[in-house]
């Protein structure tokens, strides 16, 4: 056996003969454990949930009766996001976006909160996913193995031992590296099997891997730090109380000024103030519920110009319809104006934080764990936009009904006569225009590419750790 | 062709500087295969630094330290290789039982010892057999430092490099460590001891240099065929000079 692995080999004895090393790895394998299968449970739940509303919302629409095109606008429709696979691991920004859409004509409703049993988990420790167990406190497992792996040596003058035997500082290091390699590997294994039932479930091999290589990274960056720590300073006591202190500067201190920065870098408008600000623009438009509303005087003349006739009774098109179908088309042009106007400003935001990864790591590893699952901001964006296309065909299509198989004579009398408004009921048939929504996160390549800036500032701490340990631990002397 | 071997160890004009102030200046002695050699001195004269340079954790300033009539400098792993030190804590793990000490200790030196040759080695040393097992945690000083003197022998180095190894060990102890020590050096080891002892460097050595301010300000044949009695090195130690 190599000498490195036999430094390794007696590293992993000293652990197992360790009480805080032991107590160490046995709480977090079982936090690991026990929020994998908590998450996994949950996300399995909503999932079935989530499918099950979305199935009898479009079931709903569907059964809608005959009746008036334009009241199935209001009527609207429910979309739902469904977690993919790998959100049993992380489940991203899911818990703060909301996950049901109401989808209705003239306007962009907000996601919200589908589950009624969801309030049950915004209380007690519901924010401890696996992926969070895995970003703040594996490295304190790996602090706590780690620190003492050269200090130890030191303290105990067996450091001059090994070197009067001929062992290098190099083939100490490496030994000692050797062994909290193993010790992460086998941390990972809740992970691996998790991002496999994820494979298992439809998760492609691609994400699965960079998610499993993305912690791989950043635990191995911690070992790392522990290393180096245990090798530059003198005693074991004040290793611990630096790796600690670095911990908390690291995973709690530095996201929070991180995120505080990046408010202040790249402001967002409120909610009231951006609708209020949309609402402004929303008056500028036509109503669309008013045909004679001044704004649609040009379409008006244009169809009679068209089709070369002197009233729109006289249209072979129901005017109403038309106004509807042109109104909704400026509506949403305006609306999806804000919403993207509003979407950038996120990802700009997003990005900024995510490039604070180059002060903490914890930040990198978070946007590249979340982009590799699909639960990150811009797979909402991609949820809201999807949602929105569909609303638009729908309600579009509802226009078209409502332009082509209504007569505008019995569209305008409907309210005061009963017959006109028995006629301006079309077939609940014409309600399959709507389409079958599911969501599906972006393709596994494209959130390799989100996760690459991430995955690449991982890699360039480890490079850089790996050439302080080289020089510090190089000088490791006895 | 000479006959004459080279002396085991040999320090020539050796002077280290730490933390540049001088600690050696211009030391030389030698020790020869069979030999025990006692480097008296009091603290901070440079015993440890002696040690240490022959081991290559220091660099000379000047002069040379040499292992087997070899510069440390030329060959530091072949130097550590031919040597055995046991500093004056004996440097072990507290986690490993006595056995798994030596077991450990030799797989990284490359050397293959049976239980057998372990349990020999600790029988030799005298390390009371219900205690092999135990963790070192337990051990008292006189123990663990049994457990180096055994690895040493394990080891089979032919120089011994020895820092105050009776240190904080009981008479009886002692007594145990300097028959062990004259066995060895009877055997053909070469023994390099650094101690502040007169009395037990008077007892195990064959010969006493006297260490004062990094330099050598005396040497003296001692033993049962020395010319010298303890007193009289005594007397050497605390005024600095011979009688």
């Amino acid at each position: 056996m190599s000498v490195v692995r036999q430094i390794a080999r007696d590293e992993a004895r000293y652990w197992r003969r360790s009480q805080l090393a032991v107590a160490a790895s046995v709480l977090f394998l079982l936090l690991a454990v026990v929020t994998l299968v908590v998450t996994a449970l949950r996300i399995s739940h909503e999932t079935t949930l989530r499918a099950h509303h979305q199935a009898e919302a479009e079931a709903a629409f569907l059964a809608q009766p005959d009746r008036h095109p334009h009241r199935m606008i209001h009527y609207g429709h429910f979309v739902f996001r469904t977690p993919p696979p790998l959100a049993r691991f992380d489940p991203g920004i899911d818990a703060v976006t909301g996950s049901a859409l109401f989808l209705e004509g003239h306007r962009q409703n907000s996601a919200s909160f589908a589950e009624a049993g969801a309030s049950a988990y915004l209380g007690g420790l519901s924010w401890l996913t696996p992926a969070l167990v895995y970003q703040l406190f594996a490295p304190l497992l790996l602090i706590i193995l780690g620190h003492g792996a050269l200090a130890r040596e030191r303290e105990g003058r067996t450091l001059q031992a090994l070197a009067s035997l001929g062992i290098t500082p190099g083939q100490l290091v490496l030994g000692k590296g050797l062994a909290l390699g193993a010790a992460l590997g086998l941390a990972l294994i809740p992970l691996v099997l998790t991002v496999a039932l994820g494979v298992g479930a439809g998760e492609a091999f691609a994400p699965a891997l960079g998610m499993i290589g993305a912690y791989a990274l950043y635990l191995g960056l911690w070992a790392g730090v522990a290393l180096l720590f245990s090798s530059v300073l003198a005693e074991r006591g004040a290793v611990l109380v630096a790796l600690t202190a670095l911990w908390l500067a690291l995973t709690l201190l530095l996201p929070s000024l991180a995120v505080n920065n990046t408010e202040r870098l790249v402001p967002i408008e409120g909610k009231t103030e951006g609708d209020l600000a949309l609402l402004s623009e929303l008056r500028k438009l036509g109503d669309g519920h008013n045909a004679a509303d001044p704004a649609f005087a040009k379409l008006k003349q244009d169809l009679l110009d068209q089709y070369n006739v002197d009233s729109v009774e006289a249209l072979p098109v129901n005017f109403r319809g038309i106004v509807a179908s042109k109104a909704e088309a400026d509506l949403t042009e305006t609306m999806n104006r804000f919403a993207e106007a509003r979407m950038r400003q996120e990802a700009a935001q997003n990005s900024l934080l995510a490039r604070h990864g180059w002060l903490s790591p914890l930040l990198a590893l978070a946007e590249a764990s979340r982009a590799l699952a699909g639960t990150d901001l811009a797979n909402h964006h991609r949820f809201l936009r999807e949602a929105e296309a569909l609303r638009f065909d729908f309600v579009q299509r509802l226009n078209g009904v409502h332009a082509e198989g209504l007569s505008y004579l019995d569209d305008v009398r409907r309210s005061s006569d009963p017959e006109a408004e028995a006629r301006t009921r079309v077939s609940g048939e014409n309600w399959q225009v709507l389409q079958a929504f599911r969501f599906e996160p972006q393709a596994p390549a494209a959130r390799l590419e989100a996760a690459g800036e991430s995955l690449l500032i991982l890699l360039v701490w480890c490079l850089g750790l790996m050439l302080a340990l080289k020089r510090f631990a190089g000088r490791l002397a006895p | 062709m000479s006959d004459v071997k080279p002396a085991a160890l040999e320090a020539e004009r050796l002077s280290v500087l730490r933390g540049g102030r001088a600690v050696l200046s211009e030391l030389s002695f030698s020790v020869a295969p069979g030999e025990v050699y006692g480097l008296l001195g009091g603290n901070g004269v440079g015993k440890s630094t002696t040690l240490l340079t022959f081991l290559g954790f220091l660099k000379p300033a000047s002069g040379q330290a040499r292992v087997q009539g070899r510069p440390v400098s030329e060959d530091v792993a072949g130097a550590r290789r031919a040597m055995a030190y046991l500093p004056e804590s004996a440097a072990l793990y507290e986690h490993l039982s006595a056995y798994e000490n030596l077991a450990y200790f030799l797989e990284l030196a490359g050397l293959e010892r049976d239980r057998a040759a372990m349990e020999a080695a600790l029988d030799r040393v005298a390390l009371r057999p219900d205690a092999r097992e135990q963790a070192l945690g337990g051990y008292s000083k006189g123990m663990r430092q049994k457990v180096a003197i055994a690895l040493a022998l394990l080891r089979d180095a032919p120089l011994l490099l020895l820092d105050e190894p009776t240190s904080g060990l009981d008479p009886t102890a002692i007594d145990e460590f300097h028959d062990l020590v004259r066995a060895l050096a009877d055997g053909g080891k070469a023994v390099l001891m650094v101690t502040h002892d007169v009395y037990g460097a008077c007892q195990v050595a064959d010969r006493i240099g006297l260490l004062k301010g990094g330099a050598l300000v005396g040497e003296f044949a001692a033993g049962p065929a020395g010319s010298i009695s303890t007193e009289q090195v005594h007397r050497a130690f605390t005024a600095g000079a011979p009688a």
